[in-house]
């Protein structure tokens, strides 16, 4: 139990936890003190906007109510009760205006300000300023993806104390000193890495903000739809602002087991990819002289039913992980009730022996070691882990990329994060966790980082279809490709050659044209209803933000599903409901929640035995070549202008002691080869890679697998 | 020793090798004269810092050029203890001689002249430093032999 | 007795080497010191009432009785020399560093053995080349001579930065960041340097303590003006005065006599017209409290700082309004930008007192400058831009009718025959300078 003291604020008495910043105790009196620099969330108050400025009984000077801790018996008189604090929060904001441009009007942060909403509050009504004002060139690109007004910067370090001191990448930096200081980045290049969009959010004026939404939507006239991102397995809670039925932004919507209001730049920029020029929105044909053709949904449903009864129960599916729970359960009964067919092509492997290790995401920041496995960057498969990572290393954890039993054994809090290849759906750290003994143990636990955002919810829904096994069968009928993420797996490629039909479910042209004999118009993420499941196996929540601009998924697989005497719900909620019987304990659509829960499987086993560790490969000559599919990839970033400039370069990486072995410089180009096939790349020394192992983004490896040499 | 490895030797000296970033950012700029991108970028890897860290470290002091300067620098105290008792006569002197401004590097790319804060050495004003080395007691006549010094240097 | 005790022995040769310093009884102290268990030489130090010559005059024994012991916390205690030196008007830690260096050493070693430190960083201004080869030559003798024991003693040389002086910044700057002050709690002897209990003392503080160990501190403590201003200061003495300089003296004498007996007073026939007293950060004095005594008490008593002992001498030539300014100018290039009516506020008033200068100011602008100044003093995350509110409000109220006088004048009424005419100010580091005055 910790502490509790007695705080008085203006007159009135809580009692919170020693220690409690006076924000937050003002809090639970009920009471607002009004901030700029102070953000929990970037760690303690630094008092430099000087907006919470109180009185404390005892101590003559002001003090800053953002670095001040509850201690018992304290008197803080607030704005509200003391002349001299109103006064000096009344000068605050004076000295904030003076050199603050009056261009609300223009400004898109105009309407949402915290700077606009105090001034109104507690701000002077008339300026006394009659000087010339700083001025700077505006607005400038920090990055493709952001832009910065320095004349609207009020300096609070916001924006600073994130780069680095949360996402640590230590690219936004202040320059100069006194009235002279800037916001910059070095020599002018862009801010980039994964998470530079938070800076857009944090900043509590219009100095950063996105270029994606300049000049696009005034407050009043826009909805922000509660809802969850698609676009990896963290499943972070976001807001999609919304105009006139089109997503004009993306916001963070601070689920602090999840994400606690991070988002990665992948989440924040990429739903421009909805209005890709490229888009389909009528199903097309392939006709034999003319290519392609668009037809008619009654044609495409008459093809799809025609093409389904040719293959006479010989139809594979293949999912990507980005299917709605509720999606990919009703392709699975139309293929697999309707059809008699049960062979599906999964994203990736699925395990259940890792739900007894289940812990939120929060859970990694408390840990006292986290071990990553895997060797794939975190931040590549699930940025916002990489975020509990490093506040966990910030708080005082052991992280490493090996595993030592003893470190893990000895710590009260262990976490084992499996990042990489070679995780089998997370079954090989459920067997480390197993073997450490991790299982029931407070505040730890084990997490694989899966390469697709609902792979588990698919599975699940696919599985929970029906109970018969595949049936054996030596050639395929039919091949639905359901999304653009099996549409570009080399795998499935490979399968449809050999299918005798193909039908495919994608959002964009040229991913499917040429081998596919029926398109049919894919959406995303933000134009559905329905569920998804993320990495901690969380059932969350998406709500359709904008319109799709064909009739989404559901609405043609019920009435396909009609035609093969299948009843399906057109409707997510339907669905759902259905499913959630069999799979998730009856429980009900509207009780997902708007900040879902960790759950767990409702009924599912306690514990489930993993699977055992496969034996330790000998070593091998060379350095093991580990493929990774890079966060800023696949089909809808390469549709977003804002996010090209992010895109990985044509690297190797590898560890500082394999490239000094090699004579091998950071930045030197060098030859990666394997059996004979060998590529050119930049070398690049990368701290968190270990001994042996060298990485290449997917699209940069070309035909290199396994081990590899690399030579200057 | 390159200047990597002078700048490491200098950082294990402190408990914390970041505490090494203004000695280090002093060696570069011994080495090159100012702090070019390269020089910012090589103490950033010596130190395993990002340059744009050290850029805004670098920026916040006075000490550090971010574009060449002159081989000899000029530097005169106009603080108000100095300012009492004439130095603007001395500083209108470099500038009449040597037919630049404050600020500015002649044309030569010998010598840059600047006008600075309190140097602490208010009773025997004015305080000039000449390549980072304090004159004591300068008068606005002593500036043409100061400058034929430096020019024979 | 001589009245030089810090500087003593060194009045008419610098005691630069070991040996000569060895020749005046240097290191005597220490090894007394080191004799003695640690909590004696901080109750020898409170018994002195040697108060901080850095400016804030805290009581330094004191100060040092709030670091706790080894024992109690897990990480090293960290001692931090304030050798930052940078405040207008002040030279005499310059002074002790090329004249006495090895008793800075000795006072450093005295203070690491009272709170059981082995860390000792002299943060020291990083204009000071000179200087800093002196006590880095100084430290490495001592070092070699074994005198160091298990302390170890790094000049670190700062960059050219005026709030590198102030303790918490100096903190920052030590660790390798932007020079920025810190909020204050937690205090630097609990949380300073690295997170860890750390003594910040003035260069002229540390060099006094073998002083105290010397002249034994009940004795200390009768020097000067006990109980409060106790022993002797280094006053800085510049400006319009005929003998300029650094002049150890017991606390208590009369600015007057500072001024007028030891100074040789306003030369070329010239009236003192105002001091600025303690430092650039703190309120002008106007000749008619010339008689007050140069001690803390007295100086309070009449709204003035010791500071750092400076005592500069404006003559009757100077224009007050460029004086503000060009004292503004420097807190404008001096702030450090993270507070907001510290990095807003110094250049405001700047703006100001160059429209007064200028003439085309209104009267209720004066109002409107104290005002300003009233919103910054107190509200401000350090000193910085109080020292700038206090000194400009000063030359507004005290010297009311000569800023008048140029509204009246429509520009400066000394046309160019103030003594600080067209002086320079450099403005935005790094970027344009400019002519202000
Ligand atoms: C803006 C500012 C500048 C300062 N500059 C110096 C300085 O150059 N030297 C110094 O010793 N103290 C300076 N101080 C005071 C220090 O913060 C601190 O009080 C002092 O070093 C403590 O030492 P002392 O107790 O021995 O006086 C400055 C304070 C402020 C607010
Ligand atoms: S850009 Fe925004 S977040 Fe950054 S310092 Fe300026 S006001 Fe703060
Ligand atoms: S919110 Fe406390 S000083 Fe900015």
């Amino acid at each position: 139990m910790t502490d509790l003291v007695r705080v008085t604020v203006d007159e009135r008495e809580v009692h919170v936890p020693k220690g409690t910043g006076i924000v937050e105790t003002a809090l639970a009196a009920g009471i607002e003190i009004p901030v700029f620099c102070y953000e929990p969330r970037l760690g303690e108050g630094i008092g430099a906007c000087r907006m919470c400025i109180v009185e404390i009984e005892g101590i003559p000077k002001l003090q800053t109510a953002c670095t001040t801790t509850a201690t018992d018996g304290m008197v803080v008189k607030t704005a509200r009760t003391s002349k001299k604090a109103s006064v000096g929060q009344n000068a605050t904001l004076e000295f904030i205006l003076v050199n603050h441009p009056l261009d609300c009007p223009v400004c898109d942060k105009g309407g949402e300000c915290p700077l606009q909403d105090l001034t109104f509050r507690y701000g002077p009504g008339n300026t006394r300023m009659t000087f010339e004002k700083l001025t700077f060139e505006k607005p400038i690109p920090i990055s493709p993806a952001i832009s910065l007004d320095r004349e609207r910067c009020i300096l609070c370090y916001r924006c600073t104390r994130f780069s680095e001191d949360v996402s640590e990448d230590g690219q936004l930096v202040a320059r100069n000193r006194g009235a002279m200081s800037v916001i910059t980045t070095f020599e002018d290049e862009p801010y980039s890495g994964p998470f530079t969009g938070n800076v857009t959010e944090l900043c509590p004026v219009g100095a950063l903000l996105p270029t994606q939404y300049r000049f696009e939507a005034r407050p009043w006239e826009i909805q922000n739809v509660p809802t969850v991102c698609g676009m990896c397995s963290v499943g972070c809670n976001v807001n999609a602002t919304v105009r006139e039925g089109k997503v004009k932004r993306i916001l963070s919507r601070n689920h602090p087991e999840i994400d606690e209001g991070w988002i990665c730049d992948k989440g924040r920029f990429a739903f421009s990819h909805t209005r890709a020029a490229d888009r389909i929105v009528d199903p097309i044909k392939r006709v034999r002289m003319h290519g392609f053709e668009p037809v008619s949904w009654d044609d495409a449903l008459d093809e799809a039913e025609r093409l389904l009864r040719a293959a006479q129960g010989r139809v594979v599916v293949a999912l990507s992980g980005s299917e709605t729970v509720e999606q990919a359960y009703a392709m699975a009964k139309l293929v697999r009730v309707g059809t008699g067919s049960h062979e599906a092509m999964l994203p990736e492997e699925v395990t259940h022996s890792l739900d007894a290790y289940g812990l939120p995401l929060s859970a990694i920041r408390d840990a006292q070691v986290v071990v990553v496995l895997g060797d794939v960057s975190v931040a590549e498969r699930a940025p916002i882990v990489d975020l509990w990572i490093k506040a966990a290393r910030r708080n005082g954890a052991r992280v490493l990329t090996e595993l030592d039993d003893h470190a893990v054994r000895g710590a009260d809090r262990a976490v084992l994060i499996w990042s990489g290849p070679g995780g089998r759906g997370g079954a090989t750290v459920a067997a480390h966790a197993e073997r450490l003994g991790l299982a029931g143990k407070e505040g730890c636990g084990a997490f694989y980082l899966p390469e697709t955002p609902n792979g588990r919810g698919a599975a699940d829904a696919w599985a929970a279809a029906s109970d018969e096994e595949p049936a054996e069968t030596e050639s395929v009928g039919l091949l639905i490709v359901s999304g653009d993420e099996a549409a570009n797996d080399p795998n499935v490629r490979a399968l449809a050659e050999k299918a005798e039909s193909v039908i495919a479910i994608s959002m964009f042209h040229g991913l499917a044209a040429g081998w596919a004999d029926l398109v049919l118009p894919g959406t995303s993420y933000l134009e559905r209803d329905g569920t998804y499941v993320n990495l901690e196996g969380r059932l969350q929540r998406l709500r359709r933000s904008a319109m799709p601009p064909a009739p989404d998924e559901l609405a043609w697989l019920s009435q396909l599903a009609s035609r093969f005497g299948v009843e399906l719900a057109p409707h997510a909620p339907m669905v759902f409901a259905e499913l959630s019987e069999r799979i998730y304990g009856g429980l009900a659509f509207g009780e997902v929640g708007e900040r879902a829960p960790l759950r767990g499987y409702l009924g599912a086993p306690a514990h489930v035995e993993a699977p055992p560790l496969p034996e330790p490969e000998a070593a091998t000559e060379g350095l093991q070549l580990v493929c990774y599919k890079p966060l800023f990839s696949g089909p809808a970033v390469e549709r977003v202008d804002e996010l090209q400039f992010q895109r990985p370069p044509a690297e190797v990486e590898l560890a500082r002691a394999d490239a000094q072995a090699r004579g091998i410089a950071n930045g030197a180009t060098v030859t990666v080869s394997h059996n004979g096939t060998s590529m050119q790349l930049r070398a690049r020394i990368a701290k968190d890679l270990r001994k042996g192992i060298v990485r290449i983004a997917r699209e940069h490896a070309g035909d290199l697998r396994g081990t590899v040499e690399v030579s200057a | 020793m390159s200047l990597a490895d002078e700048i490491q030797k200098v950082a294990r000296r402190y408990p914390e090798s970041k505490s090494a970033i203004l000695p280090a950012l002093r060696l570069a700029q011994e080495e090159y004269g100012w702090l070019s991108r390269e020089a910012i970028e090589e103490v950033g890897e010596a130190l395993d810092l990002t340059p744009a860290y050290c850029m805004s470290v670098a920026s916040f002091y006075d000490l550090f050029n971010f574009e060449p300067i002159g081989r000899h620098t000029i530097e005169v105290c106009t603080n108000v203890c100095c300012g009492l008792v004439n130095a603007q006569a001395v500083l209108e002197s470099f500038e009449r001689e040597l037919d630049i401004a404050p600020g500015e590097t002649t044309a030569d790319g010998e010598i840059t002249l600047r006008a600075v804060e309190c140097l602490g050495g208010c009773s025997t004003p004015t305080i000039v430093a000449i390549d980072q080395r304090y004159r004591q007691s300068v008068t606005p006549e002593d500036v043409p032999a100061i400058l034929e010094e430096l020019r024979n240097v | 007795m001589s009245e030089a005790l810090v500087l003593g022995g060194a009045e008419e040769t610098p005691l630069r080497d070991l040996a000569s310093y060895r020749a005046v009884g240097g290191y005597a102290q220490l090894l007394k010191a080191r004799a003695m268990p640690p909590q004696e030489v901080i109750a020898l130090l409170i018994e002195s009432n040697l108060r901080g010559r850095g400016g804030a005059f805290f009581p330094t024994g004191r100060k040092a009785s709030f670091i706790p012991s080894p024992e109690k916390v897990a990480k090293p205690i960290y001692i931090t020399v304030n050798a930052d030196e940078s405040e207008p008007g002040t030279f005499k830690d310059r002074e002790i560093m090329l004249r006495v260096p090895h008793r800075l050493v000795e006072g450093c070693l005295i203070a690491a053995h009272a709170i059981q430190s082995n860390f000792v960083f002299i943060y020291i201004r990083g204009e000071y080349s000179t200087e800093y080869d002196v006590l880095q030559s100084a430290v490495d003798e001592a070092n070699a001579a074994g005198l160091l024991g298990a302390v170890k003693i790094l000049v670190h040389r700062g960059a050219g930065a005026y709030i590198c002086g102030e303790e918490t910044a100096l903190l920052s700057s030590l660790e390798g960041e932007r020079g920025q002050p810190r909020s204050k709690p937690p205090f630097p002897a609990i949380e300073g340097l690295y997170a860890a209990p750390t003594l910040i003392n003035n260069v002229e503080t540390i060099t006094t303590i073998p002083v105290v160990l010397e002249v034994g501190p009940a004795e200390y403590a009768q020097i000067g003006a006990p109980p409060d201003s106790t022993g002797t200061r280094l006053f800085c003495l510049s400006g319009n005065v005929a003998r300029p300089g650094v002049y150890e003296l017991p606390h208590g004498l009369t600015t007057r006599h500072l001024i007028e007996d030891i100074g040789g007073g306003v030369p070329d026939g010239r009236s003192l017209k105002a001091v600025m007293m303690g430092g650039s950060s703190f309120p002008v004095m106007t000749p008619d409290d010339l008689d007050t005594k140069l001690d803390a008490n007295s100086l309070g008593q009449k709204g003035y700082f010791i500071g750092s002992g400076v005592v500069c001498v404006l003559d009757d030539r100077t224009c007050m309004v460029q004086f503000a300014l060009r004292v503004g100018q420097f807190y404008m290039h001096e702030s450090c930008g993270k507070c907001t009516p510290c990095r807003v506020g110094t250049r405001w008033l700047v703006q100001m007192l160059r429209a007064v200068e200028n003439g085309t100011a209104s009267e209720s602008d004066f109002d409107l400058a104290l005002d300003v100044c009233d919103r910054i003093i107190g509200k401000c995350l350090c000193v910085l831009g109080d020292s700038d509110a206090m000194i400009v409000a000063s030359c507004v109220t005290k010297f009311r009718d000569e800023f008048h006088a140029h509204l009246e004048h429509g520009g400066c009424p000394f046309g160019h025959d103030s003594s600080l005419d067209g002086l320079f100010a450099p403005s935005d580091q790094h970027a344009a300078h400019e002519v202000v005055v």
